[in-house]
């Protein structure tokens, strides 16, 4: 039986979103990879509305310290206070829209825009301008032109996100019962984490979501994709992941963490035994704070990402945002993660091992390139963009009797996260409001 | 020679700065330079600025709005913006309490409708 | 901007060509896929670093200028992570690197001193990297680099490389080569 193309009937206009995304029979179609006007609503309903990831607190510790980023497309400065709160701006000057601030990461105190000579205090407030005395002339309100603040910031155990929608739920609920899951990482020693210094930046030609979706619920691609590396850091082919027992697929509003419980499986790619010894030694202290079940996810075989756009993996501990920059291309920004109370050489292996396997130049990384380019590429032929693409695996895994937080679903070798991934990508699209958006989790919002 | 009261000793520890108001020769900068008191103008010769909400860096105060420098003692225009020099004021202190010495201005028109009258 | 020293002493002429023939070899080597030849030419001692490059202003410069020591990398290798590095490379599975990648190197603006020891030298240079990958893809990468070479009766070796590129942001998604 042969599989041909599905016809395209050349008299449809452009698929609609039943078509592209079809998530109860298990299909998405390339064309939301490629078309530009579904990635225009991207970003007007996705990126303009949900919390995205800007700045862990450890890259802005004192007053004035500030790093730039974006949210979406929207240039920002995120910038510690003297209060100790965290400002997030628009970097761009309200009186002509000049870039404010040119530097990735510094400590000031204030903004000067190179074009008027606007003068902002650290807080945004317009102090000044060059030739200031014609505006006073002409009764000109500072205290209407400072710079623009987002609508919301907020921070979870050390990671700064912030919203341009003052209607979004709060963080917490945005995150919901996902942070249970996410404490494995970014709160298994007393203390919590930061930032390695630095964020490597590169350029992928590709769809953000695809690269989102991988590290949503993708450990079904590891064994394949990444056999190259694994037998260079390792010296030979990792336990097949279906062989690693029990595992899972947890997802709530588009977020999906997949995990095994295997401690290490995910440092143990680093091939650096001291990183593997810190885990086993944490490992104690770690159950005490977050319980057996979660110490053993320090490490394990596991990826996540939180929607739309920020994902990370624990054990090689890369932090990363897949910042869109078009529908077919992102530029990556990965940071490193370690444990502020992990000894110094410690943190130095982690630094080099997580950029040896996940970077430009990572032995890992450099095979999901190709796939997630190509991905996207295919999608901009016509009929190849329309066809269905399988996204069925695992359908009726979800585990309703367990006492585990969040839609819970059984195996990690699963497309679960994926499905609702872009369904929740659907729903936000096709949603007026916050309150259009249909509750679709099944499972239990807290830790019971 | 007026003898301004600007303040007490007391009220501007070493390194910082207060702002006197005065509507007369215009708002005026105290510094306490390491156990020195100095007076300037308090606002910048670039652009609007109280210079008062300044920080000072060795002998200069760099103004908060562009960060142009002046130094203290002299009120010279050091660094870029600035480039006309501060007004400053010679300071004593008696007594526990500091003051600018500012020289009387002949008012010449007020000099002579008062010699008339 | 790298910490250049103007007080070191020049080579001869034959050192010169010597070691300019050596760079020119070690980059004909990377052209050809030739991996394990490559990594006989590095220093067992070798530390071979290619810093993450930070977009800062003049007045928060790190320790180094644009990059700093102990922060992010994209080569911060010995001997053990270069040996891993071409592993993969030589693995099947390595599905990146098949159809294989096409490379040309260029070593250009080459100055040679006298290192600390009689068998050391110092080598400044610019080096740029084209890989055509795929139909279609064309990627250009160049730099500075500053190079420890040690010289033995087995020829040169490299000892200390630090590679230093203009970009803050790479405009593609790999380096699967080296430089």
């Amino acid at each position: 039986m042969s599989n041909k193309i599905r016809t395209i009937d050349i008299t449809d206009s452009t698929a609609s979103l039943d078509q592209l995304c079809d998530i109860e029979n298990g299909t998405i179609s390339g064309m939301m990879f490629s078309d530009e006007a579904i990635y225009r609503k991207e970003l007007e309903r996705i990126f303009a509305r949900c919390w995205l990831f800007v700045a862990h607190e450890s890259q802005i510790p004192n007053t004035g310290d500030y790093i730039t980023t974006t949210m979406g497309e929207d240039e920002v400065i995120v910038v510690r206070q003297k209060s100790g709160e965290v400002k997030v701006f628009l970097n761009a000057c309200p009186h002509r829209g000049n870039k404010v601030c040119f530097s990735e990461s510094g400590s000031t105190r204030g903004f000067i825009c190179n074009y008027h000579g606007w003068s902002f205090n650290l807080s945004g407030n317009l102090i000044g301008q060059h030739e200031s005395s014609v505006y006073e002339d002409s009764n000109f309100d500072k205290s209407r032109w400072g710079l623009r603040e987002v609508a919301k910031v907020d921070s979870w155990k050390g990671l700064v996100f912030a919203t341009f929608d003052p209607e979004s739920p709060s963080l917490e609920e945005y995150l919901g019962p996902m942070t249970w899951y996410m404490d494995a990482l970014f709160d298994n020693q007393e203390g919590g984490t930061e930032f390695v210094g630095g964020c490597i930046r590169s350029t992928y030609e590709c769809n953000w979501k695809i690269a989102a979706e991988n590290f949503v619920g993708d450990a079904l691609h590891a064994g394949w994709t990444h056999d190259s590396g694994a037998k260079a850091m390792l010296g030979g082919s990792v336990t097949k992941i279906s062989e690693l027992g029990e595992s899972y697929s947890v997802n709530w509003n588009g977020h999906g963490y997949e995990f095994a419980l295997d401690t290490v499986g995910n440092v143990a790619a680093l091939g650096e035994k001291a990183l593997n010894k810190y885990i086993y030694q944490i490992k104690p202290s770690a159950e005490e704070r977050l319980g057996a079940f979660r110490s053993n996810m320090i490490a394990s075989v596991s990826s996540c990402t939180i929607f739309p756009n920020f994902s990370f993996l624990p054990g090689q501990n890369t932090v990363r945002v897949w910042q869109p920059r078009g529908p077919n291309k992102i530029e990556l920004y990965t940071w490193v993660l370690v444990n502020k109370s992990a000894p110094e050489d410690i943190k130095e292996k982690w630094r080099k091992g997580a950029m040896i396997t996940f970077s430009p130049t990572g032995v890992f990384e450099m095979d999901d390139g190709e796939n997630w380019e190509y991905s996207t590429k295919t999608a901009k032929g016509w009929v190849t963009g329309q066809q269905n693409l399988f996204i069925g695996l695992g359908m009726d895994t979800l585990k309703r009797d367990t006492s585990l937080p969040g839609n819970v679903f059984s195996g990690q070798l699963n497309e679960a996260n994926g499905r609702a991934f872009y369904q929740y990508w659907r729903d936000l699209l096709e949603a007026e409001s916050w309150k259009d958006v249909p509750d679709r989790n099944v499972g239990k919002a807290e830790v019971q | 020679m007026e003898k301004l009261f600007l303040c007490n000793v007391s009220d501007i520890a070493e390194n910082e700065i207060k702002k006197v108001e005065n509507s007369t020769h215009g708002d005026i900068a105290v510094y306490n330079l390491g156990g020195t008191f100095y007076a300037t103008a308090d606002l910048c010769t670039h652009a609007t600025a109280s210079l008062s909400e300044g920080d000072i860096e060795d002998n200069l105060i760099v103004c908060p709005v562009h960060w142009g420098t002046f130094h203290i003692p002299t009120g010279k225009a050091e660094g870029f913006p600035c480039e006309i020099d501060l007004r400053t004021y010679p300071v004593e202190v008696e007594d526990g309490k500091v003051y600018a010495l500012i020289e009387q201005m002949v008012d010449e028109g007020s000099a002579i409708i008062a010699k008339a009258n | 901007m790298l910490h250049s020293y103007d007080d070191l002493k020049p080579v001869t002429a034959d050192q010169y060509y010597e070691v300019s023939r050596f760079l020119n070899y070690e980059y004909r080597l990377l052209d050809e896929e030739r991996f394990e030849d490559w990594l006989n030419l590095v220093h067992e001692d070798i530390h071979y670093w290619m810093p993450g490059i930070e977009n800062r202003r003049r007045e928060n410069l790190l320790d180094q200028g644009f990059y700093g020591t102990d922060h992010m990398a994209y080569f911060d290798d010995n001997l053990r992570d270069l040996t891993r590095r071409v592993a993969r490379f030589l693995q099947p599975s390595a599905w990146a690197e098949n159809p294989p990648t096409r490379n040309v190197h260029q070593i250009t603006n080459v100055e040679v001193y006298h290192g600390e020891t009689p068998d050391e030298y110092v080598v400044y240079s610019v080096f740029q990297s084209v890989r055509g990958r795929g139909l279609d893809e064309e990627y250009v990468l160049y730099g500075r680099r500053e190079d420890l070479l040690v010289k033995s009766s087995a020829g040169f070796r490299i000892k200390k490389r630090l590679i230093v590129i203009p970009n803050a942001s790479l405009k593609f998604k790999n380096i699967n080569t080296f430089l």
